[in-house]
């Protein structure tokens, strides 16, 4: 009997797991307590065992060593970083700006608030990490004037609700880095993977507001004319992003003119001149592959000088719509940039990212006039609570983790899933099955925290890359937002949505409240698109994989190891400052040793890891 | 009991302040690792003691906040099950939960970190990476952050024993998580309504 028990320790934690979480205690103390006690009871049955236990008490002695290991985890510092930006972002008003100045934008044609919701939906993801934040804007500002002016009920809700939820799967959102966190990979890549289904998706939502604005009109009218209150002049926009695109990307722009010159012969002195003029802009920017990017933001922040300039000297060469629509979008825009751009580029890890984009989230709520103390304080105790309970949650899947691995209970798990029919998609399929059915009840925090670790094993067994599992985990955690009857985004549109009649207050007319149903089945075709592209992302895994960059033949790499020129007592010439210490090199001076080190950005994909000894090694192709 | 009752009102006291402090913390952390960032990338000077900062920042938060949290009942909670019982049933949950679930757990976390926190402080032990900083501090940390949940924990098994007597008001029930974001909610409708009549007076204005 004992034996018999011994034996199957490890379905039995993780059944009686889903009982301590089910009680409704706590989080974190559940998942501790439940492995605690079983590490009690592991220990007491391991002579039972046949060695299959491999707990014994020295082991528990360990915890704090775990524990350290969370602590001093720099990737989990990006969570609070990014929370917090979000919030203030939140608290700023941008999300009302962005919506009133793109809804003007689009309102006009058939569909338009839709697509701006979806936009705006896109834009803060890209800004947050956070989905109320949006759902609870959009619901707000969005909703009333969507219903005014005649939308489907069902759309408008279920536009609002799936917009939300992009928070979770563009970059930089929390899941990304909590599972990239997990399945020990580096949110860089994440990221990287991760942005373009996030986009092919956005482009999906558009995709199905279209047919809609095709097929069925009458569920997404127009704006009327007299609700476009920023009136229209869409050429002066067009002029403006035509000058940021020619200047921003002026090499590109004179390379094409140089190529078609060589057909159209009338063009060459234009192609020549262009070539000069980019030549000199680009001594401008002092050259180089950064040229590029810093011409860009030039260009960019021109357009925006201009276009403030152009409202408050009142020379109005600008539209209104114009005008409002760059001073509104290319802050967020910039902001976004100096996140995702330089984490992109390898130019800083999701951390730094994440701190320099809060400290450019209070710049821009300071010059909004929307950063006051008041909401520093309630940012910063939204913040901590929430990395209070994360970080918890986190230990107690520690504790939980120490006693299920020490009783095999990962390789009972491996083989459960190794075993599934079908390999890669097998696996996949029933994975993604297990994570949308627990997405209804319980956080992906939990289901991040306890279950993912545990896919590591058989994925690799089973040649999966690990990045491209993570996206599609995040896209199926994403869908857990936006189902019945515990999907969060659903939940904050509810609350701000009206729930019985109430007077609209520019036409006077009688508006329906919002039916709970109705926002259910509004999100019912969000749903399956979600679905969708969960499986598109499964079928065609290059759309994340692209994020190992082009593929390298290991063949075709010649390494040249520099030859050791011994170096002069105390110099370091010709040698870069800060190497860390050269083995081997016994005339190195004292003064470089414990010098500053500059660590490799993790986020990077490129190997910047490399430790560089003496000359970096030239890597030929 | 009503000894009990003010050893409870001072642990809250002190987790309270200890909580509602450490979210500067925080701030510092957005702050050093930004400027670390910065000079990294533009005067290619940094240093590991910076690096090593920013998470021990982020630790004196959560570790001081978490009794703060347990205090004002904001620890997460799967809630299919316990949002749908009686708030009797809810309290012996809660009570069962601190006394069996929470309490072994951090007393031995406690009990097993001092010794950690002990070594590292008489052996004065530094980082391993060059330049980092003193470790017992950071380990002192969690220590900090456990004995003040042990306490926590037992304020919270005297609030929730005069709560079942009928003697107190519960001062922070269960919201479920509707409840809670229709909270967030109200507090953003008001905050974006502010702003709007804001922006109407100054658009009067001009």
């Amino acid at each position: 009997m004992i034996e018999v028990l011994a034996h199957n320790l490890a379905p039995i934690i993780f059944a009686s797991l889903v009982i301590f979480l089910l009680i409704g205690y706590p989080v974190a103390f559940s998942l501790a307590a439940n492995g605690l006690v079983f590490f009690v009871i592991a220990v007491w049955l391991a002579p039972y065992s046949n060695g299959e236990i491999t707990l014994d008490w020295p082991l528990l002695g360990t915890m704090p060593q775990r524990l350290w290991g969370i602590l001093s985890n720099e990737t989990l510092l990006a969570i609070p970083f990014f929370t917090f930006m979000g919030i203030i972002l939140e608290r700023s008003g941008m999300a009302e700006d962005l919506l009133d100045t793109i809804g003007q934008l689009f309102g006009p044609i058939r569909g338009g608030l839709a697509f701006a919701v979806i936009l705006v939906g896109a834009l803060l993801a890209a800004t947050t990490g956070v989905v109320a934040a949006s759902v609870i804007a959009m619901g707000l500002i969005s909703l009333p004037i969507m219903l005014r002016y005649g939308y489907d009920r069902r759309t408008a809700t279920g536009v609002i609700a799936a917009s939300g939820t992009l928070a979770q799967i563009i970059p930089p959102s929390l899941v990304l880095i909590i599972l990239a966190d997990q399945l020990g990979r580096s949110v860089g890549d994440m990221y990287t993977g991760a942005i373009i289904p996030g986009l092919i998706l956005t482009g999906m939502y558009m995709g199905y507001v279209c047919m809609i604005a095709i097929f069925q009109p009458h569920r997404v009218p127009a704006l009327p004319i007299e609700a476009r209150t920023l009136g229209g002049g869409v050429t002066s926009l067009f002029v403006m992003l035509i000058l940021i695109g020619f200047f921003g990307f002026l090499s590109e722009v004179s390379a094409l003119m140089d190529r078609t010159a060589v057909q159209l012969t009338v063009l060459e002195p234009v192609a020549a001149a262009l070539s000069r003029f980019d030549e000199e802009v680009s001594l401008l920017f002092g050259g180089g592959v950064n040229a590029d990017v810093w011409r860009l933001s030039a260009a960019v922040v021109a357009a925006y000088v201009i276009a403030v300039a152009d409202r408050y000297l009142r020379i109005n060469l600008l539209s209104r719509l114009t005008q409002q629509v760059i001073i509104v979008l290319i802050p967020p825009l910039s902001l976004i940039f100096l996140v995702l751009g330089t984490i992109f580029i390898g130019l800083a890890t999701p951390t730094e990212g994440g701190a320099m984009g809060a400290v450019g989230a209070m710049i821009l709520a300071f010059a909004k006039g929307r950063f006051r103390f008041p909401v520093l304080q309630s940012a910063l105790v939204a913040t901590t609570r929430l990395s209070a309970f994360v970080m918890f949650v986190l230990i107690g899947a520690r504790m939980f983790s120490l006693t299920f691995y020490g009783v095999n209970g990962h390789v009972w798990v491996e083989e459960l899933l190794t075993g599934v029919p079908g390999g890669q998609y097998g696996f996949l399929l029933v994975v993604n099955l297990i994570i949308f059915v627990l997405g209804f009840f319980i956080d992906f925090f939990e289901i991040a925290f306890i279950l993912v670790p545990l896919l590591i094993a058989p994925a690799q067994n089973l040649g999966i890359d690990l990045i491209w599992l993570g996206v599609i985990i995040g896209v199926n955690l994403q869908t857990s937002f936006l189902t019945p009857p515990f999907g969060f985004a659903l939940f904050y549109l509810r609350s701000v949505a009206a729930k019985v009649p109430y007077l609209d207050k520019l036409t006077g007319k009688k508006m329906d409240g919002i039916r709970t149903s109705e926002i259910y089945k509004g999100a019912i075709p969000f749903i399956i698109v979600q679905v969708s592209m969960i499986f598109i992302v499964v079928f065609f895994p290059q759309i994340v994989m692209h994020y190992k960059g082009p593929v390298v033949d290991p063949n075709s790499i010649e390494i040249i190891v520099p030859s050791l020129v011994p170096l002069a007592p105390g110099g370091a010439e010709g040698a870069p400052a800060g190497v860390p210490g050269l083995p081997g090199a016994p005339t190195l001076g004292a003064p470089n040793l414990g010098g500053t080190t500059n660590p490799p950005p993790s986020g990077g994909t490129a190997p910047g890891g490399l430790p560089q000894l003496g000359a970096p090694p030239v890597i030929t192709p | 009991m009503q000894a009990l009752l003010a050893l409870s009102r001072g642990i809250d006291r002190v987790t309270e302040f200890v909580g509602k402090s450490v979210i500067w913390a925080i701030l510092l952390a957005v702050l050093v690792s930004a400027a670390n960032a910065i000079s990294r990338k533009f005067f290619n000077v940094s240093s590991n003691a910076w690096l090593e900062l920013q998470w021990y920042l982020f630790g004196i938060s959560f570790m001081g906040a978490a009794a703060y949290t347990l205090q004002v009942n904001e620890h997460i909670r799967i809630d299919v099950f316990y949002g749908s019982r009686s708030r009797r049933t809810q309290h012996w949950i809660d009570l069962l939960g601190h006394i069996f679930f929470l309490m072994p757990f951090v007393i031995l976390m406690s009990w097993y970190l001092w010794s950690y926190t002990l070594q590292a402080y008489w052996s004065g032990q530094i980082s391993t990476n060059a330049g980092g900083l003193l470790i017992w501090p950071a380990r002192a940390m969690l220590l900090a952050g456990f004995i003040l949940l042990v306490l926590q924990g037992l304020s919270e098994i005297i609030k929730k024993i005069d709560i079942m007597r009928g003697l107190m008001e519960d001062p922070h029930p269960f919201q479920s998580a509707q409840e809670q974001a229709l909270k967030e909610v109200e507090e953003l409708a008001a905050e974006v309504a502010a702003a709007n009549a804001l922006a109407r007076n100054t658009e009067v204005k001009r």
